[in-house]
């Protein structure tokens, strides 16, 4: 997942939406070539789409070594929801101007249902005998695979090294450090991304599943969701909350309020994806000095667990260069050199799994070699919007003190079952 | 105009052959041209204003399983908005949004009008920077304001030492502050309205009050607020209707969070966010009925309002 945010980036959404409104009309670029060749079109948003980016060198990279088949970006919006947005708006009119998706891993399920997608199945071992389980998983929806995995992403616990000795490994022991250490220091706790918005069920979920809870069954035909785990990661929540654990503003924060909480020196423990890494290390501020990374605890001190994020990419069932575009994203998932660019360029972790090996020198990258065989997506299913929204509308207040947990919890369960039905 | 034609229609009847016709022809000539030039404007009028409307009825009437259509579904997306208790909370939001907001906007603007309306050293500085928040787009000021009122990095606590006050974490201070930041961006509005209008009313009338006796204050009451009534009644209306829709303030500053969804948010999430465009449609469509209706008590009561004027004039 592109990091979901929310504030902070609205300027340069609307300015970037505008532009691809315009870009989006006809004789916007793509169309018109003849069939199977000619230029393509790869439409992906971010930082890293634009000029300067991780993606734009990629994609030149590769119209170097394809000059026939040549691939420039179509640039998307900043946040996530504005980019679906965009793609769906194309899609939708079965519009041939997007060769190449970049997509979301939880918009898996809603694209191949709607039809939009080309399946690649038949490229599906090329992909799955390099990339990271869990990633190829992101991009299966009803037993086919239906892009190639090109980023992923995890959890990081981030902590103070010189004030804390040792990092927990326990939820519960965390919140015992978090709280002696803010009351002596006089900073806060835990913060993390407790606003009300994706970021907190990916939150969320982390708690759930470290103490053995499952949303769904294995191949997403019937719902799995224990009720008890549920309240159990919801009361550690509330309860956090109250006894001063979590760091004030933790339920306003995305990920860069965190950042900031932490980089401030006003947290001992943040939540954060490991893009944050640098950001902190060559903040200027003396945590700089003062930090590290550990995978996030559990509620059983075995193991680790992480929702994973990160972009995947799809080949448009509209393209009109649906054999150039297949090449494409099965090069950029199983090509070394462009996977470990995105790991030394832009901190976006990669999907193949040699890469780590390869980089195992780099802290982050020796840590999510770690902690990514254990991370967990979000369910891909067609209805993963309408569930987050639901989810969030239950635990929040829950957490919150205005909502009781177990209700809450019996609400989710409810209507993850009104989705299977 | 009714007056004219009738005289006009009057004429045939008693005059000779030659010069009705004229008349006519000139009658004709004049409305019809007048409607000929009027009607592109109003085509397009009808195009972007009223088909939009007229759409998201029909689609409103659709079934919808994501985006595929189910075809038609009668009032079921209706009852669905109407028995969710999401629409209740968000319209009650909305509408304490709308009251405190406008209502605090007024008195407020009313004063900056009342004082920019005074012959002083610095006037054109004033006014000029009490229009200053008005000008800044709105997403940005929610930008601005949720980084003051957030609790990292937290400007307005550690103006006022509040130490880690949680203004947008909690139910009822979220509310509070999304107010806040309306009405130090739309009080300057409602000023500019208020103070175009106190230009309007004639010196004399005070100068006539003042002879006989008048206090400021009884000034203020009986000549400054009737002849005010048109501009605030104008000023009332561009808010209220404003606020109902209001979206990029609460989106921004708490993504809904606290109780404090707006109708917008709520159209927008079921129109983009999880796509159920039959939902959306009948939230826009209950949305634009009830701004319709808010709209058309203002323009009744303006319009009684221009009509006394006129008359009093003549």
């Amino acid at each position: 997942m592109s990091r979901p945010t929310r504030r902070g980036r609205w300027m340069a959404a609307g300015a970037v939406s505008l532009l691809a409104v315009t870009a989006c009309t006809p004789g916007g670029g793509g169309d018109g070539e003849g069939e199977g060749g000619g230029e393509m079109v790869w439409a992906i948003g971010g930082s890293e789409a634009q000029p300067g980016g991780v993606h734009q060198k990629v994609a030149k990279l590769w119209s170097e070594e394809n000059p026939d088949n040549p691939i420039t970006i179509e640039i998307l919006p900043d946040e996530a929801d504005a980019q679906r947005e965009q793609q769906a708006l194309e899609l939708q009119a079965e519009g041939s101007n997007f060769d190449v998706l970049g997509m979301d891993v939880i918009w898996t399920g809603e694209y191949s249902v709607n039809g939009w997608l080309e399946s690649l199945e038949d490229v599906r071992a090329d992909i799955e005998e390099v990339s990271l389980p869990g990633a190829v998983e992101s991009a299966i929806w009803d037993g086919e695979l239906w892009a190639a995995p090109f980023n992923t992403n995890a959890g990081f616990l981030y902590y103070r090294t010189d004030l804390v000795d040792k990092p927990p490994t326990t939820w519960e022991e965390m919140c015992e450090m978090a709280i002696e250490i803010g009351e002596q220091e006089d900073i806060g706790g835990y913060i993390g991304q407790g606003a009300r918005y994706e970021g907190f069920v990916v939150n969320w979920l982390e708690l759930y599943w470290s103490g053995g809870g499952e949303l769904f069954n294995e191949d997403q035909s019937e719902v799995a969701f224990d009720v008890d785990i549920a309240t159990q990661a919801t009361e550690f929540l509330a309860e956090a909350k109250e006894s001063g654990c979590l760091a004030p503003g933790f339920n306003t924060a995305l990920e860069d309020e965190a950042r900031n909480v932490f980089q401030s020196g006003d947290a001992v423990f943040m939540r954060n994806w490991p893009s944050f890494y640098s950001v902190v290390k060559d903040g200027g501020t003396p945590v700089a000095e003062n930090f590290d990374v550990a995978p996030l605890p559990t509620f059983t001190g075995e193991g680790t667990i992480s929702a994973a994020g990160g972009f995947n990419l799809a080949v448009s069932a509209f393209s009109d260069n649906i054999e150039g575009a297949k090449e494409f994203v099965v090069w950029a998932a199983t090509n070394e050199e462009v996977q470990t660019m995105l790991a030394t360029e832009a901190s976006l972790p990669p999907t193949m799994e040699s890469v780590y090996e390869k980089l195992s020198d780099d802290p982050v990258m020796a840590l999510l070699g770690e902690v990514l065989p254990d991370a967990k997506p979000r369910p891909p299913a067609p209805q993963w919007n309408e569930i987050s929204v639901e989810m969030q509308r239950a635990l929040f207040p829950a957490y919150n003190g205005e909502g009781d947990p177990a209700e809450a919890s019996q609400s989710v369960l409810e209507f993850l079952e009104s989705t299977v039905e | 105009m009714t007056a004219t034609t009738t005289a006009e229609e009057k004429e045939p009847a008693s005059g000779g052959s030659g010069r009705p016709a004229r008349a006519r022809r000139k009658e004709m000539s004049e409305t019809t041209l007048g409607r000929v030039f009027v009607t592109p404007a109003i085509f397009l009028m009808a195009l972007v204003a009223l088909f939009p409307v007229i759409y998201a009825f029909v689609i409103s009437l659709q079934g919808y399983t994501g985006r595929q259509n189910e075809g038609f579904a009668g009032i079921d997306n209706y009852v669905t908005a109407l028995t969710d208790d999401r629409f209740w909370t968000s319209l009650q939001f909305t509408l304490i949004f709308t009251v405190t907001s406008v209502a605090a906007e007024f008195l407020i603007g009313l004063g900056f009008a009342l004082l920019m309306n005074q012959a002083f050293r610095g006037r054109g500085l004033t006014r000029a920077a009490i229009l200053v928040p008005w000008v800044i787009p709105t997403v940005i000021a929610a930008q601005m304001w949720f980084f003051m009122f957030n609790v990292t990095p937290g400007f307005i606590n550690s103006l006022f030492g509040l130490g880690d006050f949680s203004w947008l974490g909690q139910s009822g201070w979220a509310s509070f502050a999304i107010i806040f930041a309306d009405v130090w961006k739309t009080a300057p509005f409602v000023a500019l309205l208020l103070l175009a209008g106190l230009q309007t009313i004639p010196g004399d009338v005070y100068e006539g009050a003042r002879v006989d006796g008048a206090t400021m204050f009884q000034r203020f009451w009986y000549i400054t607020m009737p002849l005010l009534k048109p501009a605030i009644l104008v000023a009332l209306l561009f808010r209220t209707v404003e606020a109902l829709r209001v979206y990029d303030l609460p989106q921004v500053m708490t993504g809904g969070a606290f109780d404090t969804e707006s109708l917008s948010i709520l159209v927008q999430q079921y129109v983009v966010r999880t796509p159920d465009p039959g939902l959306g449609s009948a939230l826009s469509t209950i949305t634009f009925i009830l701004i319709l209706g808010v709209g058309l008590v203002f323009v009744n009561l303006l319009g009684k309002d221009l009509v006394i004027g006129e008359e009093d004039s003549k």
